[in-house]
């Protein structure tokens, strides 16, 4: 890995603390941390350091002064123990968009069930910051943390989005055991503003005998294997029309969903100056093209760019 | 003791004047999907919703709200006032919590029982429900019991009215879950501050998809 931007610093890997075999002490951690500094026209990576398996691509430009970045963890997944942590600050009047190539995985754990982390702080000072990463496959047996927290200071803009699949396909391996606990927090200015804590425990239910399962009942999963939450907030002028936009869009998309034969739920909301749109399906491809449409439907409006789709998404 | 359960009485009446029979929480909306039709699935839902969803989020904040109060701890009500609202997942639970809160606050503001100066600008019902809980001198206990009966006896109201459930098929929902509030609320007390929040994908749905629901009576 080479210094790519001038005032780039990097440390090297950290020899890890345990990561022989397994066992309850079994205990990983990959983190990264990424600095972005808007420098005359165009935002720069200015700070990137890291520990473990974690890596970035080179930095690139499609759009005027936008900084685009790709995050790399070629492991690819998580085994018991393991914990990955993204650490993200955007400085005053910068704008970042940030995503992963490839889906985050969540293996089975071993049988000391030790817990499985997924972190990202964001932190954004008066700035834009776009975080879109691909979905995380959560597999079966897996005990599953995945914690993403958004701290937004002055007039930040901000759009972000987090999609979870159960099991590796509906038929193939499906999830019916294991824990998975998907937190979402947006605060501005301290203030929270968003505070999303999806639990799925398939152990607990089971003493429970009268209980449905939160995967099968409808006010849970619903037989559903696929959960996406996207929240973007900063708006500054009138929301209703994208609002109104992004329903007739998912109206568009239900109609060829139940063309496909399989139910899947679509909705916005919008609530605290927060606008959410979600999922609830089968198709991590379905949740993330319905994404990519939002995305390029709020994206003008909330940051005044049009939606330059990232290439790695057309591929 | 008579005044702790005519205190208990008088908070979970539905002739309480705040106007929580107006809300249904997405249950309206469950119906119109047809994903609650009849006695069994209305207390499917239910049961899982109080599990689930009370007893993981709104009754550990209201056992914070309770203690809050009692020591008269501003910074931790303002703190869990916040919190409440953030994680009201749609317009339309965060435009109930708010107008629940707005009315009881009012209520006990126009009865002298309260100072409003103390209170956050915006209570939710959570805080609200608190407050008026130590007004009453009711025991942190028969809050949690009182909350969760008036949401109990709200809920299947609107079944009755929307699906339309018969007053028989009401009374029995009503009596196989009134053991389960015990259960919920005592495992509430325990839940730590980490693992408060819940979540229910398919309740928000149902939320999210009433504020376009082309007939309704409920504003929730």
């Amino acid at each position: 890995m080479t210094a790519f931007e001038k005032g780039v610093t990097i440390c090297p890997a950290d020899k890890p603390a345990n990561v022989e075999g397994f066992g309850p002490s079994r205990h990983w951690s990959a983190g990264l941390q990424l600095g972005f500094t808007k420098k005359a026209e165009k935002t720069v990576l200015s700070e990137m350091s890291f520990q473990g398996p974690l890596r970035v691509q080179r930095p690139f430009y499609p759009e005027a002064g936008v900084c685009h970045l790709y995050v790399l963890h070629p492991p690819g997944g998580l085994v018991s123990g393991d914990e990955v942590r993204i650490s993200m600050r955007a400085g005053a009047a910068s704008a970042a968009l940030v995503t992963t190539p490839s889906a985050g995985k969540i293996y089975h754990s071993d049988s000391y069930d030790v817990s499985q982390v997924q972190a990202t702080d964001i932190v954004v000072e008066n700035a834009d910051f776009e975080w879109l990463p691909q979905e995380t496959i959560v597999f079966n047996g897996a005990n599953g943390t995945l914690d993403t927290r958004v701290y937004l200071q002055g007039e930040s803009r901000f759009i972000g989005w987090d999609i979870f699949c159960l099991g590796r396909t509906a038929g193939d391996q499906p999830f019916n055991k294991g824990r998975l606990t998907q937190k979402l927090s947006l605060f501005q200015n301290g203030k929270p503003l968003l505070s999303e804590r999806q639990h799925i425990e398939l152990s607990l239910i089971k003493d429970q005998a009268n209980h449905e399962n939160c995967l099968t009942a409808a006010w849970g999963f619903s037989g559903a294997t696929v959960s996406g939450t996207l929240f973007a907030t900063g708006f500054t002028g009138q929301v209703q029309p994208v609002i109104d936009a992004l329903r007739t869009e998912l109206n568009e998309q239900r109609k060829a969903s139940v063309a496909a034969a399989h139910r899947c739920l679509f909705s916005v909301t919008y609530k605290l100056g927060v606008l959410l749109v979600r999922y609830l399906g089968h198709d991590s491809e379905e949740a993330k093209q319905l994404f990519v449409r939002a995305w390029q439907i709020i994206r003008p409006t909330l940051l005044q760019r049009p939606a330059t789709t990232p290439r790695i998404w057309l591929t | 003791m008579s005044t702790q359960l005519l205190s208990a009485l008088y908070l979970a009446s539905p002739a309480l004047p705040i106007g929580g029979f107006a809300y249904s929480q997405g249950l309206e909306s469950a119906i119109e999907l047809g994903w609650v039709k009849d006695e069994p699935t209305l207390q499917g839902w239910l049961q899982g919703v109080l599990h689930e969803g009370l007893g993981q989020l709104d009754l550990p904040i209201l056992w914070r709200c309770l203690a809050a109060v009692e020591n008269n701890d501003r910074a931790a009500q303002h703190y869990w006032n916040d919190l409440t609202f953030a994680n009201r997942e749609t317009h339309e639970l965060v435009f109930e919590e708010e107008q629940l809160g707005a009315a009881l606050r009012k209520l006990l503001l126009s009865l002298n029982k309260i100072d409003a100066a103390s209170l956050p600008e915006q209570p939710s019902y959570l805080l609200m429900f608190a407050v008026a809980s130590g007004v009453m001198h009711l025991s942190a206990e028969n809050a949690l019991a009182a909350f969760c009966w008036s949401w109990l006896e709200n809920q299947v109201t609107v079944a009755c009215k929307t699906i339309p459930l018969g007053q028989t098929a009401a009374q029995r929902v009503l009596l196989h879950l009134m053991p389960e509030i015990e259960l919920v609320t005592a495992k509430a007390k325990m839940t730590k501050d980490d693992d408060i929040g819940a979540t229910l994908p398919g309740l928000i749905m149902a939320s999210a998809l009433h504020e376009t629901q082309y007939s309704r009576l409920f504003r929730s």
